[in-house]
């Protein structure tokens, strides 16, 4: 039971910046993620009635936002020639201060994970960046657990390999015989 | 003493903390003796924080102005109606607020909302899309269920029967089965159907029926019933083109990504 009487538009203008982090990691252009975020406070002030109070607001928003997001994969398909995600735009730094050596290898992983497959880069980021479980991640793209999981490691694996952080001595998928 | 073999989502779950105690416990003592084993997990432990790093910070940009306002904005009309609602004792108006949403600003990437009623046909399995034509068109003609078979997404096809197949994605639903979402228009109507492939047969699940709109699109309204639908089949993510292609052949069921 999560204590929080708030309403879902009162909590929206909070969570604003999370939704914000999120879009932008599956979209790779921040003026999109903010069109991104725009549609899902809409269709989320919308729908506050299919909110349960005592669920996970994040869960319940992120899953909003990640819908539209693929929603709009499926169309851009259609709508012939449109500029290329992948020259949509480069993420900018949290900040546009100068660039550290730090932020150099920040920009090598942004990257790198701007070039994993959609469905590998979103469990990646509600899992490491905004820290839901497996079970979550499962609930907020309905897929089951098991296909979280593995995603996830072939994300994480498929990200080493871009970096170049991978381990020495790589034995490839251990006992895992085939894909989900 | 055989070792145990650990596989990569058992160590991720590790690294993730998300382990069950007992296997935690034999993994730990394995650890300690297997430095292969140790390397494995170091990918999962090392990715984890590379990637919180470098996104995490994104938290702290500041929120447009204008997005902030907007949403300020769209919340205080909700709220309006909220009121409005209670008073009228009509819990949930639809319709007022589907009127508002005209005025709201313009979203770029999605369809323009047309006027126009829709005709909405769910769960519709009793029959099959046929895949012999009656009437033996010209050769460049295409039967509708060949054609699904056949074509690549994005491209327009014309049929036999006279209207124009438009195929928009291609997708696994939860079982794995391979649906197409696709725009069948004719002069005056534009019909969007999400069918999938069942014993080599195309079994509408979902078809929507609107006036043909000047611009081609389906209008936005029929949107959320689509968005509703796909989700209740757990649709997932649009096939690449190349993955497309594969499943297209009947290859395998594979839906992985990259590597491997």
């Amino acid at each position: 039971m999560i204590d929080d009487t708030r309403t879902v538009p009162q909590r929206l203008v909070a969570f604003l910046p999370n939704l914000r982090r999120f879009a932008i990691s599956l979209c790779r252009s921040p003026e999109f993620a903010d069109d991104l975020v725009q549609a899902a406070c809409e269709r989320a002030i919308r729908s506050a009635d299919s909110f349960a109070p005592d669920s996970r607001f994040d869960a319940w928003m992120f899953r909003i936002l990640r819908n539209l997001w693929i929603d709009h994969l499926r169309r851009a398909k259609t709508a012939g020639p449109h500029q290329d995600l992948d020259e949509a735009g480069d993420i900018p730094g949290p900040d546009g201060q100068a660039v550290s050596h730090a932020r150099l290898d920040l920009l090598e992983v942004t990257a790198a994970l701007m070039k994993l497959p959609e469905e590998q880069r979103e469990v990646l980021v509600l899992v490491c960046v905004e820290d839901l479980s497996y079970r979550e991640t499962a609930d907020v793209l309905s897929i089951p657990i098991g296909t979280v999981m593995s995603r996830l490691a072939r994300a994480r694996k498929n990200l080493a390999r871009l970096t170049g952080i991978e381990a020495g001595d790589e034995r490839s998928s251990g006992t895992k015989g085939g894909l989900a | 003493m055989t070792r145990e073999e650990f596989d990569d989502e058992t160590l991720m779950a590790f690294a993730d903390g998300e382990l069950d105690p007992a296997t935690s416990e034999r993994l730990e003592t394995a650890l300690a003796s297997d430095e292969a084993l140790a390397a494995r997990l170091a990918v999962f432990l090392d990715s984890r924080r590379t990637v919180a790093d470098a996104l995490k910070p994104l938290i702290n940009d500041a929120v447009p102005p204008h997005l902030v306002e907007s949403v300020g904005r769209m919340i205080e009309r909700a709220e309006r109606e909220a009121g409005r609602d209670l008073r009228s004792g009509s819990p949930d108006n639809v319709v007022a607020l589907q009127q508002q949403h005209r005025r709201l600003e313009p979203q770029r990437w999605f369809m323009r909302v047309a006027a126009g009623l829709v005709a909405v046909v769910a769960g519709v399995t009793g029959f099959a899309i046929g895949r012999s034509t009656d009437d033996a068109g010209s050769t460049s003609d295409v039967n509708l269920a060949a054609a699904l078979d056949s074509q690549a997404s994005g491209q327009d096809v014309p049929l036999s029967t006279g209207s124009v197949l438009h195929v928009i994605s291609t997708f696994r639903d939860e079982r794995g089965a391979l649906c197409r979402e696709y725009q069948l228009n004719d002069r005056e109507n534009s019909t969007l159907t999400i069918a999938c492939r069942r014993d080599g047969e195309w079994l509408p699940r979902l078809a929507l029926t609107s006036p043909q709109p000047a611009d081609g699109y389906v209008p936005a309204s029929s949107q959320e019933t689509v968005d509703a639908f796909l989700a209740s089949i757990h649709a997932g993510a649009p096939l690449s083109a190349e993955e497309e292609r594969a499943a297209l052949a009947g290859g395998g069921g594979n839906i992985s990504g990259q590597g491997e």
